[in-house]
């Protein structure tokens, strides 16, 4: 065939002649976004993402449908291409009703794809369960059993009745997999020849392992304490989370290659430099492990403790003096987490201390409602005013009585003393659970923030130091939740990889579309009441650390699973929409207005048509038309209002669709899906 | 696919079939047999487009795709009076926004509607070219120009008034 | 003598059938005949009395009750009873500055009647083309410098050429007269006054082509334009002017009307080849263009009705003689529609490089209410404004480029000193959006968002970044879009920015619309100490919002007003406030 030469981006591109832009520079390996072009069909030109700039050409030309000319010279990224580009994909998104993720994983702090995991469980296949759930969180049973679980406070189906039991979801099918002693464990690739020591073996430390030894690198972990785990392991106690179960997802973290040295403490046992010496990179992974104090008299009294450090204690099995009865202060994860301990550790009167109600606690409302079923006894609207003592040794709390005044900047009402009002509550110790700082003596050299915590990029998570890298409760915004260092080291993970390998590639969050809930009609859901995780009785429990859940039934798991609205959109992983819109970064806000809505429609036998992510690239129309031989999809109206319609009122029309799915296949959003399946 | 299960609506259909006779056979006569069908129905009930599409040996959503492309085609049925009011460039300097306010306050309806009555629909146009006598519009063929808002409703009052003395 | 009644669309709106029938009830014996438009449409209705050929009276803004009077003048001989109805020196010179070419026959000649067009030099043209080659045809447009005359001002022989030398047969020649532009009628005028000089000019073409087949396409809201060609296609086919062996030179060419359903992107050439198809009007792909593969995918030559009309006469004229008149670059005369607020509205043919000061002011007579005038608006949804201080421009392709307006069809929207520029920006992005096709991204959701952002200014919601993001979107939408429509839709948009940009920064800083145009930002009120009670507000208002008693101060019920201002019209005593 006749051949021509052109010269697309600078490089001399062989093609046939009459052959397109688009069809040439693909041939030369140069790819050209497009939205409505598909190879068997008619060349259409609707999208405009395709358009080239030519030299001596003061118009730009549509690449799918323009036939090169020999010899000429032809741009696909110039500026004034990308421009013009980028402003089809922002007039696209402004248009665009759709979620691509749900907001379970949008709110996950490691992004986890909670309606995939919870879309597999549904279909009773763990194991696929687990390998999603594992692409961020290499410890899913644990982290299925103590997490905070933002995925529910975020999901949707509380609109209807209640969220789905995500997080319970992730540690039913983990111990699935755990049982079956047949790990998901993805090969790791080839080894890198680099080398990086992870200074913490908490949550973030082993995630940022995990990761990096996937990616081929040799990856040692260092850890202070005797086991790994960090906090997992000497902060949540075991009726929460049993060491057996941590211990065997720590297990399958050192078989995906990771080295674990434990008992070495930075700048006692090495220092950091050495450890730099060491390797490539160094990843800082060290928590906050220190206690807040109380800041009131008495508080160096002996029997006043910190909360972690009394967790820790139990951990380790070293003697506590807590004595019979105990004040625990504070109104998080941690003040319950230490006071139900000490319930099972003997005492006999446990009180918490929590200035505000209980309303404004920020502990999980089941952690609170468990312990009350323990017996503990909430003070609420009290602060410890001074600690009394005898011989050293506590005797008595004093509290001033409070009141909520005003809201304060988080919108919370701050708590006010009551002028002159106190009770005294006799006590044999205090356990102070109001929060953590970060220990860094050992890291002098990395540059802090004004609180005292290690300061790291918060795209690149580098520290002051090169090739020093830091996550976790020791950066930044300090302690949050283990999710929180797990996402952060996952997405460290990946830049310290680029790192390794000599490229610069800081995290960027991924653009999605979201639909705002408002705009969202849930009474059409039939109601579906969230399945309760079955759970030991508060009088037995109360004596022992065996785990308080009892577990879902496979039956409990898949009802649950089932559940779910599916919120995200199914073609997310090949949508070429937003994938050109992560390509270039688009500001669709500044053209918001009027969108098509979400109507969802299911004439067609197989296939569900979403309007809101409808591009009109009219692919399935000329499919339809060109390819199936039937034209049963027409457009109707025009201008902004044109729609697509699976055909029109006789269903002996709509029955003439012959399931080719020529249609869906040639979609490139996921405006149009097979559900086929589900008859 | 011959029995049409289509029943929405029962339109004679062999009002038109001197018309399908003439043009089915000619290549890219649909928006000529759509005219015609409006002509014929005052409008394009929906077993009518599904009919043409039959005998055009076309499918029904390519003659809803023309249908619906077309400003001059209704897809259901017009008011006895079809008030089209001029939206050209010179209607629109001389004010014909305030003239289309004040028929929609007084009829109740917006552009494309029919009153509940059945006794008027709005219907907004590109350009009468009457631009001289703008703003203009007009009702059943006859054309109303220099239009103020008060003359707009009082050429409607007096439809009502002669509808009211029949 | 002969009365004639002018009868183009515009007279009969204005009531000139209904004078005809008059005159004709009376049945008089005197000769009454029809013509078509002559383009002083603020006159209309028009009468002319001939005395045999010449033009001795014409009557304007003739109504019903004069056909009495009419008659009996004329029956007597003596027209000064008349004199009440004639023309004025003054508007009769609206006519002195122009020079007609396309409309040289247009309110002369009875359009229904083809002996008229034959006895007034028609049909002469094609019996010489008849003789010639198709190449000496091209040749001689080619020298007459005739571009067309639809908007882009392409010359009219390459295109013409381009056809003659595409293989593929049949071919065929299809005029554009889906005139679309808002404010533009001079198409229809054609048609409508003189439909054989657009059958001759298209035969011409035809013949240069080697076209046997010829398509007019009309838009749908002209049924008078429809009618009359019909008429003059029958015509023309009994006098053998058109058919097979044309003329007894075995040249065969048909003509068939196609009447467009009503869609301004028909247009646009693609389109309009897609709705002869029976299609959705959305245009295609450019290249291949129409030339190689238009309709039936067929070679295929479109032009204008303008464009067409031009033809007879220069192939009668010759080239030369076309080419004398205008400027370097642009040739021969432009038809405008002279509408808005203009003291004598209508239908000028000026020749190219004429000033538009001139258009306005000595033909149209200046602004109406001897106002401030503040810019016009050329090419209708396409084109641009051209501000008062820019009135020297004479009418020349590249000069009015330059400006930022285009020579369009020939709308001249004329503008004064109450016409907000923001909302004109807006009112043409709204028929723009509503005209979009739907195909393209650019064109579909762009103009889209450009009306929202016009809206939101006009309401006083702009936000500071809007005119730059609306030049932003502007620019993208211009480079982006499938068609002419999308590609131009932005012009309006960015000329008013480029010459009015201080009005809408006052839009959007201040909230305020400096000529109190923008309904939003307005508000009525009746000030208690200045109103007497007289009730006449409350009378008139169409939506009845204004209440109050008699002899005492009336209120407006803000809820209810519809802003249109009646009340302020009406209100003698200045107690009516806007702000």
């Amino acid at each position: 065939m006749d051949k021509i030469t052109v010269t697309i981006n600078g490089k001399a591109c062989q093609g046939n002649r009459n052959d397109t832009i688009l069809n040439i520079a693909a041939a030369n390996g140069i790819v050209i976004p497009t939205l409505c072009h598909h190879y068997n069909v008619k060349r259409y030109g609707a999208c405009g993402i395709c358009v080239v700039e030519a030299e001596n050409s003061p118009k730009l030309m549509r690449a799918c449908s323009t036939v090169a000319t020999d010899g000429a010279v032809y741009y696909t990224e110039s500026e004034r291409v990308v421009k013009v580009r980028k402003i089809a994909l922002e007039l696209l998104m402004s248009d665009h009703e759709g979620d691509c993720k749900g907001p379970c994983s949008l709110n996950c702090p490691a992004g986890t794809d909670c309606q995939g995991y919870v879309k597999a469980i549904a279909q009773g296949d763990n194991r696929h369960a687990v390998e999603i759930i594992k692409e961020k969180i290499p410890l899913p049973a644990s982290i299925g059993r103590v997490c905070p679980h933002p995925c529910e406070t975020a999901c949707r189906r509380a609109h209807v009745e209640e969220p789905i039991s995500i997080a319970f979801l992730k540690y039913y099918a983990a111990d699935k997999v755990l049982a079956s002693n047949s790990p998901v464990l993805p090969k790791p690739k080839p080894a890198s020849g680099k080398t990086v020591g992870i200074i913490g073996g908490g949550p973030g430390g082993l995630t940022a392992a995990y990761f990096l030894a996937l990616a081929g690198h040799a990856v040692t972990v260092y850890d202070a304490m005797p086991q790994m785990g960090g906090m997992l392991r000497y902060g949540i106690p075991e009726y929460r989370l049993p060491k057996s179960v941590l211990d065997k997802e720590i297990a399958e973290i050192r078989s995906a290659g990771v080295k674990m040295e434990n008992n070495i403490k930075i700048g006692t046992d090495i220092t950091l430099a050495q450890l730099r010496d060491r390797h490539d990179a160094v990843v800082v992974a060290i928590g906050a492990w220190k206690n807040m104090g109380l800041g009131c008299e008495g508080e160096d009294l002996d029997g006043v403790m910190g909360g972690i450090e009394f967790l820790r204690k139990i951990a380790l099995g070293l003697p506590t003096g807590i004595g019979k009865s105990v004040a625990v202060v504070g109104g998080g994860n941690t003040a319950m987490d230490a006071c139900r301990t000490a319930v099972r550790a003997g005492a006999e009167k446990v009180y918490v201390i929590y200035r505000r109600t209980r309303d404004e606690m920020p502990a999980e409302d089941i952690e609170i409602d468990e312990a009350t079923e323990e017996g503990v006894v909430f003070k609420f609207l009290t602060n410890p005013d001074c600690i009394i003592g005898e011989n050293g040794k506590v005797t008595k709390v004093r509290l001033q009585v409070m009141e909520l005044g005003e809201p304060d900047a988080s919108g919370r009402r701050s708590p006010v003393p009551v002028e002159g009002e106190f009770e005294t509550l006799s006590v044999d110790s205090v356990i102070c659970a109001i929060g953590q700082k970060v220990n860094v003596s050992g890291f002098e050299e990395l540059e802090l923030n004004k609180r005292g915590i290690i300061s790291a990029d918060e795209r690149t998570f580098a520290t002051s130091l090169p090739g020093v890298f830091a996550v976790g409760d020791a950066t930044n915004r300090g302690a949050s939740i283990a999710i929180a260092a797990i996402g952060e080291a996952n997405k460290a993970a990946m830049v310290i990889d680029g790192y390794l390998c000599g490229m610069d590639i800081p995290y960027r969050k991924p653009y999605v579309s979201e639909r705002d809930t408002d705009d969202i009609d849930f009474t059409r859901f039939e109601k579906s009441a969230r399945v309760k995780m079955p759970v030991r009785p508060a009088q037995q429990r109360k004596h022992d650390f065996k785990e308080v859940n009892l577990g879902f039934s496979d039956a409990d798991a898949v009802a649950e699973a089932k559940r779910c609205l599916e919120c995200g959109c199914h073609d997310y992983k090949d949508c070429k929409l937003i994938k050109y819109a992560n390509m270039y970064e688009l500001d669709p806000d500044r053209f918001a207005g009027e969108k098509h809505t979400c109507y969802v429609e299911r004439k067609l036998e197989v296939i569900e048509r979403n309007q809101g992510k409808c591009i009109l690239c009219n692919l399935c129309v000329r499919e339809c038309r060109e390819v199936a031989g039937k034209g049963i999809l027409g457009l109707v109206d025009r201008g902004f209002k044109t729609v697509i319609r699976p055909e029109f009122r006789d269903s002996s029309v709509i029955s003439g669709c012959a399931d080719c799915l020529a249609c869906v296949d040639a979609c490139p959003t996921g405006a149009l899906k097979f559900i086929g399946n589900k008859k | 696919m011959k029995n049409c299960k289509c029943s929405h609506q029962t339109s004679d259909l062999s009002l038109i079939s001197n018309v399908l006779d003439e043009y089915k056979n000619k290549p890219g006569s649909l928006i000529t047999v759509l005219q015609k069908a409006q002509e014929i129905y005052g409008y394009l009930p929906t077993d009518v487009i599904y009919h043409i599409a039959q005998e055009m040996d076309t499918t029904p959503a390519e003659v809803m795709g023309v249908a619906t492309f077309y400003t001059q085609f209704r897809l259901k049925p017009v008011g006895k009076y079809l008030i089209m009011l001029c939206q050209g460039t010179a209607c629109h300097v001389n004010g014909s926004e305030r003239i289309e306010s004040a028929i929609c306050q007084r009829l109740g309806i917006s552009d494309g509607d029919t009153t509940d009555d059945g006794m008027f629909s709005l219907k907004n146009v590109a350009c009468l070219g009457c631009c001289s006598l703008s703003p203009v519009m007009m009702i059943n063929g006859e054309t109303y120009g220099s239009l103020t808002p008060q003359k707009a409703i009082e050429i409607i009052d007096g439809i009502y008034a002669k509808e009211a003395g029949k | 003598m002969r009365i004639v009644v002018g009868e183009g669309s515009c007279g009969i709106a204005a009531g000139a059938h209904k004078v005809y029938e008059a005159v004709e009830k009376l049945n008089s014996g005197i000769e009454l005949g029809i013509t078509g438009c002559i383009g002083m449409c603020f006159l209309e209705p028009i009468v002319d009395i001939y005395d045999r050929e010449e033009l001795v009276l014409r009557l304007v803004r003739v109504k019903e009750s004069d056909a009495q009077t009419i008659v009996q003048a004329v029956k007597s001989g003596d027209l000064t009873q008349l004199s009440g109805l004639a023309i004025t020196e003054d508007d009769k010179s609206f006519l002195d500055k122009q020079t007609r070419i396309a409309l040289r026959n247009c309110g002369i000649i009875d359009p229904t009647d083809i002996d008229q067009y034959i006895n007034a030099g028609g049909y002469k043209a094609l019996e010489k083309v008849l003789s010639m080659t198709p190449q000496a045809v091209i040749d001689e447009i080619k020298v007459s410098g005739l571009a067309g005359r639809g908007g882009a001002g392409f010359p009219t022989w390459f295109k013409w050429n381009a056809a003659r030398e595409s293989n593929g047969e049949p071919k065929y020649l299809i005029c554009n007269a889906d005139e679309g532009d808002p404010g533009a009628f001079m198409d229809r005028a054609v048609i409508e006054s003189d439909p054989h000089n657009l059958i001759e000019g298209m035969l011409i073409g035809a013949y240069a082509i080697g076209a046997a087949e010829m398509v007019v396409y009309v838009r749908a809201e002209y049924p008078l334009a429809i009618v009359r060609l019909e008429k003059a296609i029958e015509q023309a086919r009994a006098k053998g002017y058109l058919g097979k062996n044309i003329l007894g030179t075995g040249f065969c060419c048909d003509m068939r009307i196609k009447a467009g359903a009503g869609a301004f992107v028909c247009g646009e050439e693609t389109a309009l080849i897609e709705s002869l198809e029976g299609k959705r009007g959305m245009p295609r792909l450019k290249p291949p263009f129409p030339a190689q593969c238009g309709y039936n995918d067929q070679p295929s030559n479109i032009n204008n009705v303008e464009t067409f009309a031009n033809v007879a006469w220069i192939i009668q004229n010759g080239g030369e003689k076309f080419a004398a008149m205008g400027t370097k670059d642009s040739k021969g005369t432009k038809v405008f529609a002279l509408t808005g607020k203009i003291k004598r509205g209508g239908l000028v043919e000026v020749p190219m490089g004429m000033t538009i000061r001139d258009i306005i002011y000595d033909i149209g007579g200046g602004i109406r209410g001897d106002r401030k005038c503040k810019a016009v608006q050329l090419g209708g949804p396409s084109g641009g404004c051209v501000p008062y201080d820019k009135f020297d421009t004479v009418i020349d392709y590249k000069a009015l480029a330059a400006t930022g307006a285009i020579m369009g069809s020939g709308g001249m929207v004329v503008m004064d000193d109450t016409t907000c520029m923001v909302g004109m920006a807006k009112f043409f992005l709204d028929f723009t959006a509503k005209e979009s096709c739907g195909k393209c991204v650019h064109c579909r959701i762009g103009t889209k968002r450009l009306l929202e952002i016009l809206d939101r200014i006009t309401k006083g919601e702009g936000k500071d970044g809007d005119i730059e993001l609306l030049e932003e979107l502007c620019d993208g939408v211009k480079s982006g879009a499938l068609c002419g429509l999308g590609q131009t839709a932005p012009n309006p948009v960015l000329s008013t920015i480029r010459y009015f940009r201080d009005e809408y920064e006052a839009h959007i800083k201040e909230k305020r619309c400096p000529v109190g145009e923008c309904r939003d930002l307005l508000t009525y009120t009746i000030e208690k100490e200045k109103c007497r009670g007289c009730t006449l507000c409350a009378k008139k208002c169409p939506v009845n919002a204004i209440s109050g008693q008699v002899k005492a101060p009336h209120e407006i019920d803000r809820d209810v007003c519809i802003k249109c201002g009646q009340c302020v019209t009406l209100c003698r005593f200045g107690a009516i406030t806007v702000r």
